[in-house]
């Protein structure tokens, strides 16, 4: 009740994109601004041209006003995107990729497009990088038991697809071996 | 690959608990004073956001920084609420367990405890005056143990499995099939809950 169904089984996106929009990003402002106190810290000031460092949700802001810039950063790029795609596509393992990769690049991608280049392909890789990850767990499903799973270079929102599916299999594997009987038939 | 600059912030660290409170079955120690000081923090800045709205010499930059100030009061307000919406849930959903249980009770706040025992009689009185007390007296128990069923009052389920990040070296946990386990710096790794329940507690580990 104090909780509403849709919250209670697994955190949801949105929520995922609030956590990441913490996280500092570059900007470069078209206003000035003195330094000024906030709760999750002092920020600025901005003088423009010269390059700051904001939390994401207040750089989307200032863009969307369009009074800034904003820096992708250094992982948003072709090279380092196709570099890691190859590498996924070749090895068994997940490739280490930031932890909330999927929600910044989204955030950027739909308020500062025209600051980074070649938006279309980045969208494009970053959609195949996505299914590669996405079989590569869909396989780790074979390896769950009842114990432990340890899932090295796995992202945020990664967890966050697979997690209801995952906890109830384990949930059924844990009743199946506190069960002797069962797990001698099975 | 993420750079983590020096300790977090208060709000980071409510961040952090906020995200453990929503992934985890059983109901985690009240992070009163942390909330308090960050309610204050809200109360202050607020004000602030006032006093500038109220002086009419306000420039476009002071525009700027209001609209800001105010959109991360928002933000903070949202995760509060979200932070004791959700401990209030499983308070709700596991009352009659607390009442009976005072290791449960230590990590609650006095209101919390005290919503949480008369929500508790609210539905037992309930009940009983709905349907028990026509019943005969033999089957008007609201905590009987029956054989094969689960038991009627309902505890936090300890062996769902939550996925957990290691924040530093880990001392070594036992694991359901024997094994011993050690998490390294940022690894990451799906088990049953009891397994990192005590690191959980020393903030060794957070769910993700």
């Amino acid at each position: 009740m104090a909780l509403s169904v849709s919250l209670r089984s697994s955190v949801t996106p949105p929520e995922l994109e609030l956590v990441a929009s913490e996280q500092l990003i570059e900007i470069i402002p078209l206003i000035s601004m003195d330094k000024t106190a906030f709760i999750s810290g002092a920020y600025g000031p901005l003088r423009p041209p010269a390059k700051c460092k904001l939390p994401i949700w207040m750089a989307t802001n200032l863009k969307l006003k369009k009074k800034c810039h904003i820096v992708p950063p250094a992982w948003l790029n072709v090279d380092f995107l196709q570099d890691r795609l190859t590498r996924e596509t070749s090895q068994p393992e997940f490739c280490a990729m930031p932890f909330r990769f999927a929600e910044i690049a989204k955030i950027i991608l739909d308020v500062a497009s025209d600051d980074v280049e070649n938006p279309d392909k980045i969208r494009s890789l970053l959609k195949d990088l996505r299914e590669a990850r996405q079989a590569k767990s869909r396989e780790g499903i074979t390896k769950l038991d009842h114990s432990e799973l340890s899932l090295p270079n796995l992202c945020s929102m990664e967890i966050n697809e697979i997690r209801p599916f995952f906890i109830r299999s384990m949930g059924v594997l844990t009743q199946l071996t506190r069960d002797p009987a069962a797990a001698g038939d099975a | 690959m993420e750079s983590e600059t020096g300790e977090e912030t208060k709000l980071q660290e409510l961040i952090r608990h906020w995200m453990n409170e929503r992934h985890a079955p059983d109901i985690l120690p009240a992070q009163s004073t942390l909330l308090g000081r960050l309610l204050d923090h809200i109360r202050k800045q607020n004000e602030t956001v006032q006093l500038l709205r109220a002086d009419p010499d306000s420039s476009e930059e002071e525009h700027f920084r209001i609209m800001l100030a105010q959109t991360e009061i928002e933000r903070v307000k949202f995760i509060v609420r979200s932070y004791v919406r959700t401990r209030l849930y499983k308070i709700e959903k596991y009352a009659r367990f607390i009442v009976a249980n005072p290791e449960i009770q230590e990590r609650l706040s006095a209101t919390e405890l005290e919503h949480a025992r008369r929500f508790a009689h609210l539905m037992e009185s309930h009940f009983h005056r709905t349907v028990l007390q026509s019943l005969p007296a033999r089957q008007r128990g609201l905590a009987d143990e029956v054989p094969f069923t689960p038991p009627m009052i309902l505890e936090p389920d300890k062996m769902r499995a939550v996925f957990a990040m290691a924040r530093t070296q880990c001392p070594p946990v036992r694991l359901p099939d024997g094994s011993t386990s050690e998490m390294e710096k940022g690894q990451i790794s799906l088990t049953p809950y009891y397994v990192i329940e005590q690191l959980l507690a020393r903030d060794e580990v957070e769910l993700v």
